[in-house]
């Protein structure tokens, strides 16, 4: 009957007007500062050009809009479409040419869609427009995180996300004046953080893909890490790098430094300067349990190598961290173990890998097979010096372990200087060092020793991988860096594998204390392999803390941490049915629940006009409606006049209702009580709409 | 039932003080009432047209009265300044009437050799312009000019009207040959365009008996001076409008757009494709909300809009008081209350 609608005119007068509706300058501010914050963190990763003029184009729209806004009278600045559609044109082909002849892939398509919006963004006149932008903008948002999904990155998507709450609330405010930016920002924050709960509350519950829906990085550039061969100056060059390589947590006590040997490739081929790995194939033995055993769980950052890392020696394969397989340590579904004890994973690691795995610490492995020995025993190339120095020894110690001590100690003993500044070492690399410079990294004593072992004919390879590792206080983890990055020996001792290093002979400290303890001060070891606190180490610490809580708990919550944490609600296929019905329900009970308490609250808050409502319904009953149009003072006369002897009652009805609905109470809620309160009094006294019509006819 | 009835409602609470204007009758409220008893017995049985003609004063808008001659727009004129004690000028408009007739001259004084200004009848505080439109546009436009400026430049010199200061216009619907009517932003200067009509039988029959209109006004004495019916305007700018009532004048201002579609039945009246403009609607609210004050309301209601807006729009939406009024009033029937 009356006002079904609240507002029908405006209502009406707003939908038609909505999307054809020429953009104000407040909506075009805002929309100008969504995407320059959409585009902000996607930047760094764009070529210069690319960069700067995309966020050029933004700029230059909002400047026009300004210049605009100078002159009110003239007609806006305007580009014509056509010209738009070339220069669209003209970009996809610098576009392509910048990216080497591609536009199809993930990186030339990002650039295009940066330099795209500007374009839109330099076209745009209506709101539609305006919500194709949005639109576009939450795209180019979600660019970023194709190559980076650190903490830092969700932090810099923050202010455009709040750049596109104010858009969106800019472009409903089709008329009235726009309110503050301050106002609308504060807003949309509180709204941003009402929809927090539901956003938890889906990325617990939303089922994840079990795979991602585009692969990830997978052109990444070349990384620092570890190669399959070392020729001299590899690894101290390495060193340099405060890269992380990755980080462990470990269930129960880290082991001590001193037995933190990261196994990795595994190198038995020498050419006189180079070691290098061998293709291998088949199954390797795992180390038999038994001996202190440490579990741990290791999050590899991404190497484009297909290393994986575990202490020596492993005894389980690894499994993927929270993979919900039966995991009985035999197998592993992405990784092999190589005869020469490698763990390998089928494909090169392209993004962080979170795996668990078990280890038996220890310098002896298990015995080694005959190809194995045979590969370890092929004489070295090259080095005459020390092919006559190596019989000499042997001459003197024909047993294998004398030899090695023998060995050993001419490391210890002689002038050997530990330095992450090697000379060059052009021509026979492991002579030059022995016999004239003495000064070398790691891999030039582990590289010396298995060649002055291979010489006197004992089987003897180059192991690379880490030493050390450090713990992190705030986050009880530890944190293995480039810089750990180690070579050390491995000797064929008594028909066993036995881990030499040649470079604790001679300084001990770079074992127990890390490169930086190992190093004379004034070498040019990276500042956070540094020993020593420091506000910048300690925070860096801090920072590396949140980092791998965020790696691990957020990006890291994939399809099988879900369903783990499913099948701790007895989530299972055969309960899933039920539990679905449950939620449905329960999400449906939510709903009502939450339009129950919106209708109530509308009710309570307009108790006003329900009683009015009330009121006219029973006098349209008893035969006098209210004209759509009648004001309530007018109708309460109308009424009088039919029923006098409730006039009182109707003056009542019409002024309180009146003066709640157009007079200026908000300052004072007592009034507003005591007006409804006597509105619903007055309604109250009204008979019923029958016996009404009777009074009437009556009076009439 | 009506004794329980009386029972319950003298249960009621009082109403709060501020809403409820019986039990606050403001000073301006007692004077304006007092004003219009007054004007009710010289201009006898046009309560109606009385009423708009004060809101129009308190909005501190101008009046056009169109109207055959006789049944006295001089009369509420003249009343009007007398009652609300202001100086009154008539001017009658003719076809030959220069600028100068209006605005004033600037004579050679021989005595003090310079030039004099002796100010025209648009100084005084209500001017009567009779017949408007029977003037040259010239002169016509002078006025209006001086209407919106409130005042006026001489010789190179500005010199401010009377405060207040109120324009009662009257032109002659019926006869316009020879005459210059006023163009459609002319019209939009005046607040309210209105008709007096003639008198209903009582009425005239008060009118016949009661003898010489203006001995009567000779004698009125004045209820209120230019300081007071300053503070009465600054008390109708102060009256609250809801966010309710600017919804409804909202709706009221888009189906006045509207209207040119629908309202094609009178497809002769040009004037009838302009729907109105934000200042009408901003001219509508100040027109509620002076006839608010003179019903001693705190607060603007859909009845002062409705009871205005004939007034208000009519001459807007077509170029006639007269048929301009009954499509506002058509106008209000088709907007239901929000």
């Amino acid at each position: 009957m009356i006002g079904r609608r609240k507002q029908p005119l405006a209502a009406a007068a707003r939908t038609r007007a909505s999307a054809s509706a020429v953009l104000s300058a407040t909506q075009l501010r805002w929309l100008g500062a969504m995407l320059i914050a959409a585009q902000l963190p996607q930047a760094p990763h764009l070529p210069l050009w690319i960069a700067a003029f995309g966020l050029m184009l933004v700029g230059v729209r909002l400047w026009l809009a300004r210049s605009d806004a100078r002159r009110p009278g003239a007609a806006p600045a305007r580009i014509p479409s056509w010209a738009l559609v070339v220069f669209a044109l003209v970009t996809a082909w610098f576009v392509r040419l910048s990216y080497g002849g591609h536009l199809a892939g993930r990186e030339p398509s990002v650039a295009f869609l940066f330099i795209l919006v500007g374009i839109k963004f330099l076209e745009s006149r209506t709101r539609r427009d305006g919500t194709l932008l949005v639109c576009l903008a939450s795209f180019l948002l979600i660019t970023p995180f194709l190559t980076s999904q650190s903490p830092l990155a969700a932090l810099a998507a923050l202010p455009a996300i709040l750049g596109l709450g104010g858009a969106l609330d800019a472009l409903d405010r089709t008329s009235g004046a726009a309110p503050p930016w301050r106002t609308t920002l504060a807003r949309i924050g509180v709204m941003l953080l009402q929809g927090v709960p539901l956003a938890a509350l889906l990325f617990f519950l939303f089922p994840r893909l079990a795979a991602p829906l585009w692969g990830l990085p997978q052109d990444y550039a070349a990384q620092s890490g570890l190669s399959d061969t070392m020729s001299p100056g590899m690894i101290s060059e390495l060193s340099l790098s405060d890269a992380v390589a990755f980080r462990v947590d470990f269930d129960g006590t880290p082991p001590p430094p001193a037995l933190r040997y990261w196994r990795g490739p595994v190198l038995a081929r020498f050419d006189g300067r180079t070691w290098s790995g061998l293709p291998q194939r088949g199954e390797g033995t795992l180390a038999s349990p038994g001996g202190p055993a440490v579990r741990y769980t290791v999050s590899l950052e991404p190497s484009m190598k297909p290393w994986l890392f575990a202490l020596e020696s492993p005894s389980r394969m690894p499994q993927l961290a929270d993979d919900d397989g039966p995991g009985d340590g035999a197998r592993s579904d992405f990784a092999i173990l190589t005869p020469d004890r490698q763990l390998i994973a089928r494909r090169p690691v392209t993004q962080v890998l979170r795996y668990t795995e078990t280890s038996v610490l220890g310098d002896r492995a298990a015995p080694a097979s005959a190809l194995d020995v045979r590969l370890a025993s092929a004489p070295a190339r090259g080095n005459p010096r020390t092919l006559a120095l190596a019989r000499e020894l042997r001459a003197a110690h024909p047993q294998d372990r004398d030899y090695i001590a023998a060995v050993l100690t001419m490391f210890r003993e002689q002038a050997f200087v530990y330095t992450l500044t090697p000379p060059l070492l052009p021509a026979d690399p492991v002579d030059m060092f022995l016999f004239d410079e003495k000064r070398g990294f790691c891999e030039h004593f582990a590289s010396a020793f298995t060649v002055l072992l291979r010489d006197a004919g004992i089987p003897a390879r180059v192991v690379t991988g880490y030493q050390g590792g450090e713990i992190n206080p705030r986050g009880g983890y530890m944190i293995v860096r480039q810089s750990d990055a180690h070579a050390w020996s491995e000797a064929l001792v008594d028909g066993v594998w036995q881990r030499f290093d040649p470079t604790a002979a001679v300084a001990p400290s770079r074992i127990e204390r890390g490169i930086a303890g190992a190093l004379p001060d004034g070498e040019p070891v990276p500042r956070f392999a540094r020993l020593g606190g420091g506000l910048l180490k300690n925070m860096q610490l801090a920072l590396d803390a949140l980092n791998h809580a965020w790696r691990r708990d957020v990006v890291g919550f994939d399809n099988a941490r879900q369903r783990e944490l499913w099948r701790a609600f007895d989530l299972t296929a055969r309960t899933a049915p039920w539990a679905i019905g449950a939620a449905v329900l329960a999400l449906g009970a939510w709903g009502a629940a939450l339009i129950a308490l919106m209708a109530w609250r509308r009710r309570h808050a307009e108790r006003a006009i329900v009683l009015w409502r009330r009121a006219c319904a029973r006098l349209a009953a008893a035969g006098l409606p209210r004209q759509a149009w009648e004001g309530p003072l007018d109708f309460a006369a109308r009424a009088s006049a039919r029923w006098p002897q409730f006039a009182i009652a109707f003056a009542a009805i019409a002024e309180s209702y009146a003066a709640l609905r157009y007079a200026d109470t908000s300052a004072r809620p007592a009034e507003r009580e005591a007006l409804v309160a006597t509105l619903a009094r007055a309604v109250d006294v009204l008979p019923p709409a029958a016996s009404l019509r009777t009074l009437g006819g009556a009076a009439r | 039932m009506a004794q329980r009835l009386k029972w319950r409602i003298s249960c009621m609470r009082p109403f709060p003080m501020s809403v409820r204007p019986a039990q606050q009758p403001a000073s301006s409220t007692q004077g304006i009432a007092r004003a219009l008893t007054q004007l009710a017995r010289i201009v006898v049985g046009k309560e109606e047209p009385i009423r708009l003609a004060i809101a129009c004063m308190l909005a501190r808008g101008h009046l056009l009265i169109e109207d055959i001659p006789g049944v006295g727009k001089s009369t509420l004129a003249q009343a009007l300044a007398a009652t609300l004690g202001l100086r009154y000028a008539r001017v009658q408009f003719t076809s030959d009437l220069l600028p100068a007739d209006v605005i004033g001259v600037s004579i050679y004084d021989e005595r003090t050799q310079a030039f004099r200004f002796l100010p025209g009848p648009i100084f005084h505080s209500v001017v009567l312009a009779d017949e408007i439109n029977r003037a040259p546009p010239k002169t016509q436009s002078a006025l209006l000019e001086a209407m919106e400026e409130r005042q006026v430049s001489v010789d190179g010199q500005t010199r401010k009207l009377a405060e207040p200061f109120f324009v009662i216009a009257t032109q002659n619907p019926v006869e316009q040959i020879g005459a210059y009517p006023l163009p459609e932003s002319q019209l939009d200067r005046f607040l309210m365009a209105i008709e007096l009509g003639y008198p209903d039988a009582s009425a005239e029959r008060e009118l016949l008996a009661g003898g010489d209109r203006r001995q009567h006004i000779a004698e009125l004495a004045p209820v209120a001076d230019a300081a007071t019916l300053a503070e009465w305007q600054r008390e109708a700018a102060a009256i609250h409008v809801a966010p309710a009532l600017l919804d409804y004048v909202q709706a009221l201002l888009a189906a006045s757009r509207g209207f040119a579609g629908a309202g094609s039945t009178s497809g002769s009246d040009a004037g009838a494709r302009r729907g109105l403009s934000p200042r009408a609607g901003l001219m509508l609210i100040a027109a509620a909300r002076a006839f608010a004050l003179i019903a001693g309301r705190p607060m603007v209601v859909p009845e002062d809009v409705q009871a205005v807006f004939p007034a208000v729009a009519g001459h807007r939406l077509a170029g006639g008081a007269r048929s301009g009024a009954l499509q506002a009033e058509s106008l209000l029937r088709s907007v239901p209350l929000p």
